[in-house]
């Protein structure tokens, strides 16, 4: 997990050490670019099909090979994220049982607390934004609507691409219900991801850390100051300054 | 040599000619304009009056000549003063010249361009029509302007209405029995319903398309349209007017538009009216007879998905807008992101918005 990356550069006046301190495991990174990539897919497909009625959709789906080829890529890009759901919740339930899940992004009384004195800052209310752990609530708030958001969209992919399988045992009522779900969380979801997300990893400061797995010590100590404690904290005195 | 000389040149001869024979070209034209009438019934009649008046054809055939005065006076044509000559343009007197047809068929696909004469449009149309389609490929009995409207006792052809589902029905004897049993049908000859749709309402009257081509099918929805969406038309029978616009925006209504848009030409198999309601013998759906009856539905929808098990009916909104009572399931995902997932989204809007202002005031106080 966390950890320090120790830096063993010889004390030259002119180089400037940066202390990278560990975020994301390989593991995490490549769930992420995966998970970029089809959902990426997945909007660029699907909207084409949600809004059939119109003429730029009517441009992109020229013919109905077209509008098989879109589904044929839309369901691979579908499998590709079933398999990260399915390695993501594995991996959940290895740590359960190993008594290892680190718990970092469960919601806390303290993301609550976060959110109101946040709110009291944007509000210029109280003059200090609120010091954060490892994830913030607006990172938390980033994970659990993409988490929900992907569990209505693949319960309602899953309905509306075998509507037979799904009728033998829930009521025919699901397979309009998952079609209006199913557009509709997918829009959502897009939205919130481009005015959510991007503006907290782009606009707000460029966050690559999903990328390269680490945070630098100036950004620790500016967003993550519980953490860079905690870390310090626990890590030997020697570390403390370089 | 000396030249001959005549009182008249030949040119002069050739041009009082021209002059004799176009005034006397106008004269009968503007006669038969302004008094159609030309007296040649009463003389016509006074041979084809006689019912034993028949002729052998070279098929065989025997080729009655009679004409019953009586159901003459009670035609159309004849009270109006077109008289047999109008259409018997080639026979003006006794004895009449040879006739050349080998068969009655013959004779009447032949006779019936006389009508093109008056009723230029009318004819005009059936030339593009798939009876005429019919004809070209080879089939003699493809009908004519006679078939329908008969020859000599040509009436009305829709007093009453149903005359003419009845005479649609002379050859297309299938179709008419399912008609017939219709709601529309039933309505049509039991009470002389003036809102129900004969025949030709759906087909087109002259210019009658071929039903069966793709182009026909994806216009389907709108044809019913043509009627169904009528909030008045359809409030005198209780029916919902709002079936199309629910079409339109269901899974097969969507298809179906892209395909009447894009590709009318290549068939495709979603579910068009017909598909379901069925198409001649259209009943209510109450009727147990009736394809759409919840009694039927399973084995109608399984006509497309064939071995879907009953929960698969309840898939199907029934043409009526999501409502708490019909549809609870769908009318609270409905609620759900028609109003919590906007409300979402517009919070997350604000906060980002009171980010920016927040962090563009605090740099610029810093670089000041």
């Amino acid at each position: 997990m966390s950890t320090v990356k120790k830096t063993n550069v010889a004390r030259d006046p002119h180089i400037r050490t940066v202390r990278t301190f560990k975020r994301f495991t390989l593991g995490q990174r490549w769930e992420h670019t995966f998970l970029f990539l089809s959902i990426t897919v997945l909007a660029l497909t699907g909207l084409p099909q949600k809004y059939r009625a119109t003429s730029w959709s009517q441009t992109i789906l020229a013919t109905p090979e077209r509008v098989e080829l879109l589904q044929t890529i839309h369901h691979i890009a579908a499998i590709l994220l079933g398999v990260i759901v399915v390695y993501h919740l594995g991996v959940i339930i290895y740590q359960l049982t190993r008594r290892s899940l680190p718990g970092d992004m469960l919601p806390t009384g303290k993301d609550v607390q976060d959110a109101w004195h946040m709110l009291q800052y944007l509000l210029y209310i109280k003059k200090d934004k609120p010091k954060f752990g490892k994830y913030n609530f607006e990172q938390k708030v980033t994970y659990w609507f993409i988490f929900f958001a992907i569990g209505i969209l693949g319960v309602s992919g899953l309905i509306i691409w075998f509507p037979e399988f799904f009728t033998r045992f829930l009521p025919g009522g699901v397979i309009p219900a998952s079609k209006l779900a199913h557009s509709t969380e997918a829009v959502t979801l897009v939205i919130f991801i481009v005015i959510w997300h991007f503006y907290h990893v782009h606009l707000e400061r460029l966050n690559l850390s999903i990328f390269t797995g680490t945070l630098n010590e100036e950004d620790m100590t500016t967003y993550h100051q519980l953490e860079y404690k905690r870390i310090l904290g626990k890590a030997e005195p020697g570390d403390k300054k370089e | 040599m000396p030249k001959l000389r005549f009182p008249f040149t030949l040119r002069t001869i050739l041009l009082a000619g021209s002059f004799i024979l176009l005034v006397s070209i106008l004269l009968v034209t503007t006669a038969r304009a302004e008094s159609p009438a030309q007296e040649t019934e009463s003389y016509c009649l006074s041979c084809h009056s006689d019912p034993d008046l028949s002729l052998t054809l070279p098929s065989g055939e025997s080729l009655s000549l009679f004409i019953d005065p009586a159901k003459l006076q009670t035609s159309l044509h004849s009270p109006l003063g077109i008289e047999c000559e109008a259409c018997h343009t080639n026979i003006s007197t006794y004895p009449h010249p040879e006739i050349v047809y080998q068969s009655k068929r013959e004779l009447a696909r032949s006779y019936y361009q006389a009508c093109q004469k008056c009723h230029t449009d009318q004819y005009d149309k059936t030339q593009d029509s798939m009876h005429a389609h019919v004809a070209e490929a080879g089939n003699q009995n493809a009908p004519v302007c006679t078939d329908c409207h008969g020859s000599h006792y040509v009436t009305k052809p829709d007093e009453p209405r149903a005359t003419v589902s009845q005479t649609c029905g002379h050859c297309h004897t299938d179709v008419y029995d399912a008609y017939k049993q219709s709601i529309h049908g039933d309505a049509l000859i039991n009470t002389d319903n003036p809102d129900v749709p004969v025949c030709t309402d759906c087909h087109g009257v002259h210019s009658i398309q071929d039903p069966r081509t793709s182009q026909f099918r994806v216009a389907e929805p709108e044809l019913c349209a043509g009627c169904h969406a009528n909030a008045t038309l359809m409030g005198k029978y209780g029916l919902s007017a709002d079936v199309y616009n629910l079409y339109k925006t269901s899974w097969h209504g969507v298809d179906v538009a892209v395909y009447e848009a894009k590709w009318p030409t290549i068939w495709h198999d979603t579910a068009v009216c017909s598909d379901c309601h069925d198409i001649h013998n259209i009943l209510p759906a109450d009727n147990p007879a009736s394809t759409v009856n919840p009694a039927n539905l399973l084995a109608t929808c399984q006509k497309c998905h064939p071995g879907v098990g009953p929960n698969w009916t309840g898939a199907w909104t029934g043409h009526y807008k999501i409502s708490l009572e019909r549809t609870p399931f769908i009318y609270y995902v409905d609620v759900f992101y028609s109003s919590l997932a906007p409300a979402i989204l517009w919070l997350s809007a604000i906060y980002v918005v009171l980010q920016i202002i927040r962090n563009t005031v605090a740099r610029a106080r810093r670089s000041l």
